[in-house]
């Protein structure tokens, strides 16, 4: 800590974060009480005091560029023994945030992601691709034969693929390039500020730890040593376990569909079908509890638009996905389709926007933690 | 000196409080020629500054700056003073005021010699508040050695039972009286100082930092005590769980101060106040260290910078920049386990010691219970002085967080807007 540096503050830096939640930032005094409050905090360079005093001398490369901001679960226990209600827990939020942002290329888009004003543009952009690819492929059948409702029939499989496919590579290569620059920067940031021994980052340890950290993170465990945070981690699990169980149906229905030319719609005692209900419930009950958690913290902790605009989604997904379901069991044929168009109009805003929206902490976060498995930062 | 039992007629300056500053108001006005009832809720003079062992940066005792003050209320028949008496109500305008005081009784008059048989023959104890509770006392008492004025107090808690009998039956000089009832007096005066002081935050409230939860964490008010020779371990600092001399404590500043979710102000005082109790554990004991965990170390003015200074020198003495936000215990050798991080290193420090003392601050005595009067507060229940409307000041720490020394110049400064107050009439 003797060394001397002279700081670059980065005045806009410190304007935006202000704008994404971390209005209080300010009223910090460095009393340290939030990097004890924090039950996961490490006792070497703990957070989030120093990202604190760093984001209010605007030190934006230091910030963004730690792990750390990636190792807060944001449970509020150190907004709550705030002694000046300076909401570090607020500010971590924001410090994420604006990382998420700075790593979603093309930087454009990400700012549209993140704005309110563009939300209709960006629900309409699938909206046409779907209409004209459709109508140019011919795929879009507007008189569905049969008496039986089966979605195929109006939305080709071949053109919700021909759309699907390409939205999820885009995300695929979008989330490689940011996670190419982000574990570089997380990696050189360790080493600068002496939080690691290890001099290279190596892929095989670094892919282990990896492994080793994915059960903890599916149990929630450091989600749970979060004081506040015992109904959250609740939530929070149904809404993942929810989207990981639609990724195993959808990813088997792919499989099937064309490996072996099995088509749906699956009978309802069909197991895979089973687990799409179970995951869709899950994900419908766990995103209206975040929103009702979210209402209940109010004011203590900031919910930015970042934060509706993901737990909304996750909502709507779930709400399109089982009422599609629910409205073809019974019958309403029109009102069926329309809502599966809906659904499938946040499908793609889910894989397309997925790494300029707070859902990239699925990505960044499990590396953060793997890293800090890897770097020997016990947290 | 007059010692008052019923109120004298034309209304003069009305002193409520008879702590340091109130004893400050009282004098610089009553030695300028005018007339000062001082109305005191102990049964004694002198208030928070009473309890104190040292004051600093001097490191002199208490007794020096108030045998002085008590010796200048004998000698001054304009000064009445009332112990056990509280203002019940207040009306009027500068200039003239009807004040209610009530008396409570003390069951003991000015015959009482201290001979302490009272004392001797009662049986039961009650809870020495004095000592801020760290022991308990006989039903008849002496406030403690230096109680001004110098006569024992029956507790109300023992009226009633044989031991106020007995107490009653063994004095010799008949200065135990029963049969006293709490009494009623009207004062008319022109200006009333509010000298009512403060008390210390009620550490039980500081959840994380464990008071009342293990023994061996205390308030600095109680070290004051127990650093005290009058105090209950007579000057030896122990800690409280098994009376071991500490090898190590810990000071923890700004416990419940500058916190919202407590007193979001500084008290002004704290940081000095650790940083003298420090000298008491390290004269005490020469290889004792002492680990004082701050946000910001506050020494105000140039004689509490060398002070601070010269505490900063002791190799024993460690200065940790980080607030204690976390404490526990060690089940077996009840020693503390504080947790702090280090801003400077940016390192979690765990460091255990024999005891903790948390510096908490004051809060103004009118926070907790409003004065009977028409005064303007903050929101921490600090009185807001309006000297464009006159008549009514507070004065000391019922003002605003201090220590002795401006408290005393506070004090000086109200009495002369008291008697601006008067003169303008």
């Amino acid at each position: 800590m003797a060394d001397r540096y002279m700081i670059e503050p980065d005045l806009n830096f410190i304007k935006e974060l202000n704008g994404m939640g971390a209005d209080t930032l300010k009223k910090c005094y460095q009393c340290a009480t939030c990097s004890v409050a924090c039950p996961i905090s490490p006792d070497d360079r703990p957070f989030p005091r120093k990202e604190m005093i760093a984001a209010s001398w605007g030190l934006k490369e230091k910030l963004i560029k730690s792990c750390d901001i990636w190792l807060c679960h944001n449970c509020g226990d150190c907004t709550t023994m705030c002694p000046r209600g300076a909401k570090p827990g607020d500010t971590l939020a924001a410090l994420r945030n604006y990382a998420i942002m700075d790593y979603g290329k093309p930087r454009a888009l990400a700012e549209a992601v993140n704005d309110p004003k563009k939300l209709p543009i960006l629900l309409l952009i699938p909206a046409v691709i779907f209409v004209i690819v459709g109508l140019i492929t011919g795929l879009l059948d507007f008189t569905p034969e049969g008496s039986e409702i089966v979605h195929s029939h109006f939305f080709s499989s071949w053109l919700v693929d021909l759309i699907m496919v390409p939205a999820s590579i885009w995300t695929v290569v979008i989330f490689a390039i940011g996670i190419k620059g982000f574990m570089k920067d997380i990696h050189e940031n360790a080493v600068a500020e002496g939080k690691t021994q290890k001099e290279k980052l190596e892929i095989v340890p670094f892919l282990k730890s990896i492994v080793n950290v994915i059960p903890k993170i599916l149990m929630h465990s450091k989600f749970s040593e979060c004081g506040e945070n015992e109904e959250r981690a609740t939530s929070h699990m149904m809404v993942l376990f929810g989207f990981i169980g639609l990724f195993i149906v959808t990813s088997i229905f792919f499989v099937t569909m064309y490996g072996f030319g099995i088509h749906g719609p699956y009978s309802q005692l069909n197991p895979v079908k089973w687990l799409a209900n179970i995951a869709g419930v899950a994900l419908v009950i766990g995103s209206a509890l975040m929103i009702k958690n979210r209402f209940a913290k109010q004011p203590d902790q900031n919910t930015t638009y970042k934060d509706w605009s993901l737990i909304g989604l996750a909502l709507a997904l779930g709400l399109t996905g089982m009422l599609t379901e629910m409205t073809r069991l019974g019958g309403a044929a029109g009102l069926s389709y329309t809502i599966y168009f809906i659904h499938l109009m946040f499908v793609f805003a889910l894989f397309v926007y997925l790494p300029y929206s707070k859902l990239a902490h699925l990505v960044y976060r499990t590396l953060a933690i793997a890293y800090a498995d890897y770097s020997g930062r016990k947290f | 000196m007059t010692e008052s039992t019923q109120a004298l007629g034309n209304g003069t300056i009305l002193v409520v409080g008879g702590g340091i500053s109130g004893l400050t108001t009282a004098l610089e006005a009553a030695e300028v020629g005018y007339e000062v009832f001082i109305v005191e809720k102990n049964p004694y003079l002198g208030g928070r500054v009473a309890q104190l062992n040292q004051y600093f940066p001097k490191l002199c005792p208490p007794t020096c700056g108030l045998e002085i003050n008590f010796k200048r209320i004998k000698n001054n028949p304009r000064i009445h003073f009332f112990t056990l008496a509280e203002v019940e109500k207040v009306s009027g305008s500068p200039g003239s005021y009807d004040v209610t005081v009530r008396l409570n009784p003390r069951y003991v008059n000015e015959n009482c010699t201290c001979c302490d048989e009272c004392a001797k023959a009662c049986k039961m104890e009650i809870t020495d508040e004095f000592n801020l509770g760290m022991n308990r006392q006989k039903g008849a008492y002496l406030p403690h050695e230096m109680s001004f004025p110098s006569r024992y107090v029956i507790s109300p808690q023992i009226i009633g039972t044989e031991d106020a009998q007995r107490c009653k039956d063994v004095c010799k000089y008949g200065a135990v009286d029963l049969d006293m009832e709490t009494r009623s007096m009207n004062l008319n005066v022109g200006a009333i100082v509010w000298s009512t002081g403060w008390v210390p935050y009620d550490a039980g409230r500081i959840d994380n930092l464990g008071f009342g939860r293990y023994p061996n964490i205390v308030t600095n008010m109680m070290m004051e005590r127990m650093a005290a020779p009058n105090g209950p371990t007579e000057g030896k600092v122990l800690r409280p769980s098994d009376d071991k001399a500490p090898e190590s404590v810990a000071f923890v500043q700004c416990a419940g101060s500058r916190d919202e979710n407590h007193l979001p102000y500084c008290s002004y005082i704290c940081c000095m106040a650790s940083l003298k109790q420090a000298t008491y554990v390290r004269e005490r004991y020469p290889d004792a260290k002492i680990y004082i965990f701050y946000i910001d170390l506050r020494a105000p003015g140039q004689k509490y910078e060398q002070f601070y200074q010269r505490i900063k020198e002791d190799e024993n003495v460690f200065f940790i920049k980080g607030k204690v936000a976390e404490v526990s215990e060690d089940p077996d050798s009840k020693g503390i386990t504080v947790t702090a991080e280090n801003a400077m290193t940016g390192e979690k420090i765990h460091q255990t010691v024999d005891m903790v003392v948390l510096a908490t601050g004051m809060q103004p005595s009118a926070a907790t219970a409003k004065l009977p009067a028409d005064l303007t507060y903050n929101a921490d229940g600090f009185i807001v002085n309006d000297f464009k409307k006159g008549g009514m000041f507070g004065a000391g720490c019922a003002n605003r967080p201090a220590d002795v020394m401006s408290s005393n110049q506070n004090a000086t400064g109200m009495a002369l807007k008291a008697i601006q107050t008067l003169v303008k009439r």
